[in-house]
């Protein structure tokens, strides 16, 4: 050893760490079998055998500035191969936790979103929100179900998103936007002071601008990395259930998108004023993207949660952050659905019901997402991006032949 | 009737000791062999610790012992098929499978040679072909040829038939024997590397267990002793050991198998003794060198061409164009994963012990893994490895302790 390093165990911080899905951990004698295993792990300082050893020390420090934990897809073959059944994919998993929970401030809403108990809290506030817009406009329009004159529904009378629902969610993205851009720089932050730099030969880094569009357009839009990850037929419909969802996701981000432009600009441009216009028929080509976005939802959520329910516990132990996104999500997808259904079916009190609970759902999916494991959406994509622009890649994607892996 | 004999099932160095503990204290002793042979494991192995003798060594005074001694008989190709009775007095039945050989012992090999079937031979652990009448090595005990009666082509059987040495129309004999009590000593079988996925599975060219290095090592062996790649023939230059392949496992063997360490620093010796420039690494998770034997372990790794690499191999694979083997391993101690070329790999595979699932016609408890737990009130006794994996040496303390108590058992019957 050249340098000597205090060790200052943290026992909460392994405590916690037990708490959040990392339960096994202490069962780890070292062996490396896991770092081997993983086939997304650098040359230099593998994970997750370094990760083992600094949570049984509880060495806090390292273990919130790992960019490893972000490098890990979570397929389980480390747990499968680990023999001592310490699972050191869950490890990596309840890393990742722990940062929903500590990276960004106010540390309230990362203590809500991690344990089932402050449900009510979570679930409360947007009920209320939604709730007290619900009795005032009641009390203006003089119906808790209004109906338009033709006798249609129209969730917008209700709740207008000129001064209800644009700008409250107007206020929770720039409230999330802030919490994630100091998110970032928290950890690269950390990465800096942490991350290796890799130096090899023949491996040109990358400007950032390269390493962000390499980042996107293979790790997020073709979910390339997480391909790697593949060993089992449960891993391939994880992988084919996470792109279905993702680009559900994506549809639907792409009409609301589409709706917000065309109805804000409209004031401003008129002629793009009607592409805003909700509610829009079926045959409306938005109004088919959205759809489309929800049979990907849904098959994306159906392939997910079957492989999470099905999933051998001796592998992989789900925990409340997975069922808490998948939850949500769920909620979201089924009340968009079914607030489509039933204001076409003209049921006025189950339609806004029904809607009232799209809105508490999508509120609880975006207003706590540097919270929830959904932030991995922008923590993974940083970590990627920088993982790649200073040369931590999987070994295989290095020159392993000519034994050209130096580091600095 | 009670009976003051002693059954010891098992004819490898735990039970031939404890038989001739027993024997030479004037019980009559009879061991019951599956095989064709007695000498079991340590038969295979080149050299063993404690001195590193060669097998011929310790257990050539055994077998002399053996027959010098009346008070032991001993049964191969026998299997014990009913116990019943109780300490004291137990009813043993043995199946005896017929060997087609006399009890003469001529030299056969001229007929051997003649014969033109070839078996893959389990002794060697498939390192090569045997003929179907055969030995298993040259000081075989007994020095008695066995026929593979099965594996006989037509033509193979008449010329079988024309030796007078060779009977083929023997018939299987089953036999009752009254004993007071039993030792066990059914000893171990290498792990199954067809278990092992990620190390190759047994399905990679160069990739061997230990015990085949010990085969291959044998002046006896396949290749009179010489360390050769079995692909190619060609001397290794680079080999490696992976520990722990399937020990120590939950996937696997739940338990230490022991003397995997041990015998991996010794097989590195034979390496480097044979190739003065051969490079040896050793991939460890924890190097296991009990009492003495940390002598031993230091004296190797002193040869600078011997490394110890603390890191468990957790993938070899076959080299895609030729027969080389690449095994991906992390140096836990300097955070460096990397992929390794080698010439060998040799992988530490554990002792199971034999009863691991097979069973025992005897009513007497085994834990998850297949060790014998106890049964000692019943006037049975575990020794060797089917009780715990263990070097010869501690074999050979179990056994005769194992001898000890069954002579209790039986004194004065």
């Amino acid at each position: 050893m050249s340098k000597t390093i205090k060790i200052e165990p943290n026992l909460q911080f392994v405590k916690e760490l037990q708490e959040v899905g990392g339960a096994d951990l202490k069962k780890c004698y070292q062996c490396a079998t896991c770092s081997v295993a993983c086939p997304m792990s650098p040359a230099d300082s593998p994970y997750p055998r370094k990760e083992m050893v600094w949570a049984q020390w509880g060495l806090k420090d390292k273990l919130v500035n790992d960019i490893d934990i972000w490098l890990c897809h979570n397929c389980g073959t480390c747990s499968e191969l680990c023999p001592r059944g310490a699972k050191p994919g869950d490890l990596l998993g309840a890393l990742r936790n722990m940062t929903y929970r500590t990276l960004v401030k106010p540390a309230i809403v990362g203590k809500w979103m991690s344990s089932p108990k402050h449900l009510p809290i979570l679930a409360g506030i947007p009920m209320a929100i939604f709730a007290f817009i619900w009795m005032i406009r009641a009390a203006l329009v003089g119906s808790f179900f209004p109906l338009t004159e033709d006798g249609k529904i129209v969730y917008g009378n209700l709740f207008p998103g000129d001064f209800t629902i644009d700008p409250l969610f107007g206020l929770v993205a720039i409230f999330v936007a802030i919490c994630f851009g100091l998110g970032i720089k928290n950890m690269i932050d950390g990465f800096k002071a942490n991350v290796p730099e890799t130096f090899v030969i023949g491996y040109k880094r990358p400007t950032l601008k390269d390493a962000i569009i390499a980042t996107i357009k293979y790790d997020v839009l073709q979910h390339s990395r997480f391909k790697n990850c593949v060993d089992s037929p449960a891993d391939e419909e994880r992988v084919k259930g996470h792109q279905i969802l993702f680009y559900g996701f994506v549809a639907c981000a792409i009409v609301t998108t589409v709706v917000a432009v065309g109805h804000w600009g409209g004031k401003v441009i008129p002629l793009l004023a009607p592409i805003g216009h909700t509610p829009m028929p079926l045959w409306h080509p938005v109004k088919i993207l959205a759809n489309i976005g929800a049979v990907l939802l849904v098959t994306g959520l159906t392939l997910l949660t079957r492989r999470r329910l099905n999933s051998d516990t001796k592998k992989s132990v789900s925990n409340y952050y997975d069922w808490y996104l998948l939850g949500v999500i769920w909620v979201v997808t089924l009340t968009g659905i079914g607030a489509q259904i039933f204001r076409l079916a003209g049921t006025a009190p189950l339609a806004f019901f029904t809607y009232y609970l799209h809105l508490v759902s999508i509120f609880m999916l975006i207003a706590y997402l540097p919270w929830s494991k959904l932030g991995h959406l922008v923590y993974r994509t940083t970590a990627l991006i920088y993982a790649r622009y200073v040369g931590r890649l999987p070994i295989d994607e290095k020159l392993i032949e000519d034994d050209k892996i130096f580091v600095i | 009737m009670a009976s003051n004999s002693i059954l010891v099932i098992g004819g490898g160095f735990a039970g031939l000791t404890a038989a001739l503990e027993a024997a030479e204290i004037g019980h009559e002793v009879f061991i019951i062999e599956k095989t064709p042979f007695l000498g079991g494991r340590v038969m295979q192995l080149n050299k063993y610790f404690p001195k590193l003798c060669p097998p011929s060594c310790g257990l050539e005074i055994q077998y002399q012992r053996i027959k010098n001694n009346p008070n032991v008989k001993f049964f191969t190709l026998a299997e014990v098929t009913k116990v019943e009775g109780s300490v004291g007095n137990y009813e043993v039945t043995v199946r005896i499978k017929p060997r087609y050989a006399g009890p003469s012992s001529p030299d056969l090999s001229d007929l051997c040679a003649e014969l033109s079937t070839e078996v893959v031979n389990d002794f060697e652990f498939g390192l090569s072909n045997r003929k179907p009448v055969y030995m298993d090595a040259p000081f075989a005990f007994p020095q008695r040829y066995v026929v593979d009666k099965a594996s006989l082509s037509e033509a193979d059987k008449g010329k079988v038939q024309k030796c007078d040495y060779l009977d083929l129309t023997e018939e299987e004999k089953t036999i009752t024997l009254s004993v007071g009590s039993i030792v066990i000593a059914t000893g171990w079988k290498p792990y199954d590397v067809t278990n092992l996925s990620n190390l190759g599975a047994g399905a990679v060219k160069n990739c061997i267990s230990n015990m085949q290095m010990e085969r291959l090592a044998s002046p006896y062996g396949p290749t009179s002793g010489a360390i050769l790649r079995p692909s190619d023939g060609r001397a290794p230059k680079k080999v490696a050991f992976v520990q722990c392949a399937g020990s120590r496992d939950e996937n696997h063997l739940h338990y230490c198998s022991y003397i995997c360490c041990m015998a991996s620093l010794k097989q590195a010796q034979y390496v480097r003794e044979q190739y003065p420039d051969a490079e040896v690494t050793i991939y460890y998770i924890d190097l296991r060198t009990p009492g003495r034997y940390d002598n031993f372990a230091k004296k190797i790794l002193a040869d600078e061409k011997i490394f110890a690499v603390k890191g468990k191999v957790a993938a070899v694979e076959q080299d895609k164009a030729g027969d080389d083997v690449w095994v991906t391993v992390e140096d836990a101690v300097s955070c460096a994963k990397s992929v390794e070329r080698f010439d060998l790999v040799v992988l530490a595979t554990g002792m199971q012990p034999s009863l691991a699932g097979a069973s025992l016609p005897i009513d007497v408890p085994v834990d998850a893994e297949g060790f014998i737990v106890g049964g000692e009130e019943k006037g049975i006794f575990a020794a060797g490895c089917a009780k715990q994996p263990l070097d010869v040496m501690k074999s050979a303390q179990s056994a005769t302790g194992a001898a000890m108590k069954a002579i209790q058992t039986v004194r004065g019957r």
